[in-house]
């Protein structure tokens, strides 16, 4: 007996009166808007009693103005029921610098990397991830770049940053927000300090 | 800045616990980023004990080249060029994925005719084919059969060759746009086509006959990288990668998009979970393809190749030259786009590589507010791990082999 998403958005409503904000169908799909402290217990349910065994993807989106600032979307499939459900968590109170989210790779092992992508593009943390590293980025990025408030050309470009000379000590891509590592950080430094009498390219004595 | 407190370097030691409370001396080496069996940027972090991998850590974001943040300042026309980038073994597959999406968001689906939906049927079996292909040719080539990877691309060029007929592009052709097609198919499609698919089975069978059955082919795959069923959907592998380990589960079967409730296929499935069987797999599934592609010919549909709405479709170009309005409505296409009500849509494709989802949020503006991609190599990377751990380092290249990776889709 196949239990489809209707039924089981009824089934969390009833049993979780507590946990569900609201309930929205648009364009046949079903969402579970729910409160993140109740995440993980709904989770549990939906893969142990409606067999919501397989996590398709988590992601986030940044609704800049809005309070709270982000949602973080779970796309789930049941292969026995052939169904489909969306859950949603608003997190991120104004100014909150890394809204926190209770992690459920403990229910499907393979949000880990999931998480680890929206932690890195918009600097969600979840709570109780065994591995939480930046994954698409580069380790020593500072910056979560799918906000909203993050520019489409990086940070701090110099003036003319098409065409014009791009000077040594800038670094292209995101300017001084991002922190390279000290030996490339160093050289940088250096060739910019070449002095009148000195050949280029060679070390300074 | 604020220093972030979580540990963002890989820890890297000399020797490892073994379960009898033991430590052995081990070895941390990189496989990658620059290596030619990593099918692209793949850098693996592998702490090897003698010849066995103890450890696997994939490191992923080479080719990251912030698509999902590009697309939220393009329109939506201009966003599906995007798409092909992803996947580029098989674009089109991405472009339909994409369409589907965001014909849900603009409510027009019921007005996309038969022969549109035949027509993007075709070209994706045809895409799958030819991704199947270099699959199938930079595999065996990893594991040392160089013949086969040139006669794969003998095959793939006259898919091509049909994709540059009708488009004019052979790879990145972004043919199929939400409202329908680019152009309608030229006379010589449908030869073309036929050239390919009379000879393909008997190339398919010459395939068979140089891997099936050779003794060294089941030496290197069977039993080699094995995943549980139970692995296999608690970590979202999808695609040949889920069906190689006796799950049962198509998209185009369970959630028929596009019109594909109106052909007839099997799903191929393994048994064991191992290369040969994710191997077995898409070798067959490159057959039903082929059995899609033949269907879609003999009952290619008469009709327009785009939707008549000029909110989305331009109109045709007689028009354009004679009516103010059409002029207009071309215009406004090209210059501002459309906008698709409040909302949000994910659709789910069966991609060659898997299950490949678009999630596309709209705030009622010409562009998306948010375009997630459910792409089927990163999840079915993220299992490698268990493939590989406590396997032979030289097994390690028939692993990755086996899931089909595209790093332009795993990094996005």
């Amino acid at each position: 007996m196949a239990i489809k998403a209707t039924a089981t958005v009824a089934m969390v409503r009833e049993k979780f009166p507590q946990a569900v904000v609201e309930t929205v169908n648009f364009r046949g799909e079903e969402t579970i808007v729910l409160l993140p402290e109740h995440l993980v217990t709904v989770c549990s349910y939906l893969l142990k009693t409606q067999q919501y065994t397989f996590l398709s993807s988590v992601t986030a989106v940044d609704w800049l103005e809005s309070d709270p600032r982000y949602d973080v979307i779970y796309h789930l499939l049941s292969i026995p029921n052939q169904s489909e459900l969306r859950l949603k968590v608003r997190v991120g109170k104004p100014g909150e610098e890394h809204p926190s989210v209770p992690t459920v790779s403990g229910v499907w092992p393979g949000a880990n990397w999931y998480e680890r992508e929206v932690y890195d593009l918009f600097g969600i943390i979840f709570s109780g991830h065994p591995d939480l590293r930046r994954i698409l980025m580069p380790m020593d990025w500072t910056t979560h770049p799918l906000r909203k408030d993050y520019p489409l050309t990086g940070f701090d470009l110099p003036e003319p940053h098409w065409g014009g000379q791009v000077p040594y000590d800038t670094d292209p891509g995101v300017g001084s927000q991002t922190m390279r590592t000290p030996y490339s950080r160093e050289l940088n430094e250096r060739r910019s300090k070449v002095t009148e009498n000195q050949e280029p390219g060679t070390e300074r004595k | 800045m604020q220093k972030q407190d979580i540990e963002t370097q890989y820890i890297i030691e000399d020797s490892q616990d073994l379960e009898d409370g033991k430590r052995v001396d081990t070895m941390t080496i990189n496989m990658g980023p620059q290596h030619p069996s990593t099918h692209g940027v793949l850098r693996l972090i592998l702490t090897i004990n003698g010849e066995t991998v103890v450890k696997a850590v994939p490191d992923i974001g080479f080719l990251h080249t912030g698509i999902e943040k590009t697309a939220e300042a393009k329109t939506y026309n201009q966003a599906l060029v995007l798409t092909d980038r992803m996947d580029y073994l098989s674009p089109l597959n991405s472009n339909l994925g994409y369409s589907l999406a965001v014909e849900k968001l603009l409510g027009i689906e019921d007005e996309i005719t038969d022969k549109i939906k035949y027509v993007r049927v075709l070209l994706a079996e045809l895409q799958r084919i030819s991704s199947h292909l270099v699959w199938l040719g930079t595999h065996a080539l990893d594991l040392g059969a160089m013949s086969v990877f040139l006669y794969c691309f003998r095959e793939r060029e006259m898919i091509l060759d049909v994709f540059e007929e009708i488009s004019g592009v052979r790879m990145m052709t972004s043919f199929i746009c939400p409202g329908g097609l680019q152009a309608d198919l030229t006379p010589a499609f449908d030869g073309k086509v036929r050239a390919f698919t009379s000879i393909f089975l008997d190339r398919l069978r010459d395939y068979h006959d140089l891997l099936t059955n050779n003794q060294i082919w089941m030496e290197r795959t069977k039993g080699i990288g094995v995943l549980s069923a139970k692995d296999a959907i608690a970590y979202g592998a999808s695609g040949p990668v889920l069906r190689g380990s006796n799950v049962v589960w198509d998209i185009r079967k369970v959630f028929p998009y596009s019109g594909y409730e109106k052909f007839e296929f099997d799903i191929p499935v393994g048994t064991n979970g191992d290369v040969y069987d994710r191997y077995l797999v898409r070798m067959l599934e490159m057959e039903e393809s082929l059995k899609i592609v033949d269907q879609a010919l003999e009952g290619m549909p008469e009709g327009a190749y785009r939707v008549s709405n000029p909110k989305v479709a331009p109109p045709p170009k007689w028009q354009i030259t004679g009516s103010m309005e059409a002029l207009i409505h071309h215009f406004k296409l090209y210059t501002e786009g459309y906008r698709p009500p409040k909302g949000e849509v994910f659709v789910r494709t069966e991609a060659p590589k898997g299950e490949l989802g678009f999630y596309i949020v709209s705030d009622g503006t010409a562009k998306p507010y948010r375009m997630h991609v459910r792409a089927p190599s990163f999840a079915n990377l993220e299992v490698l791990p268990l493939m590989i751990e406590g396997g032979f380092l030289a097994d390690v290249v028939a692993s990755i082999g086996s899931i089909d990776i595209v790093l332009g889709e795993v990094d996005r």
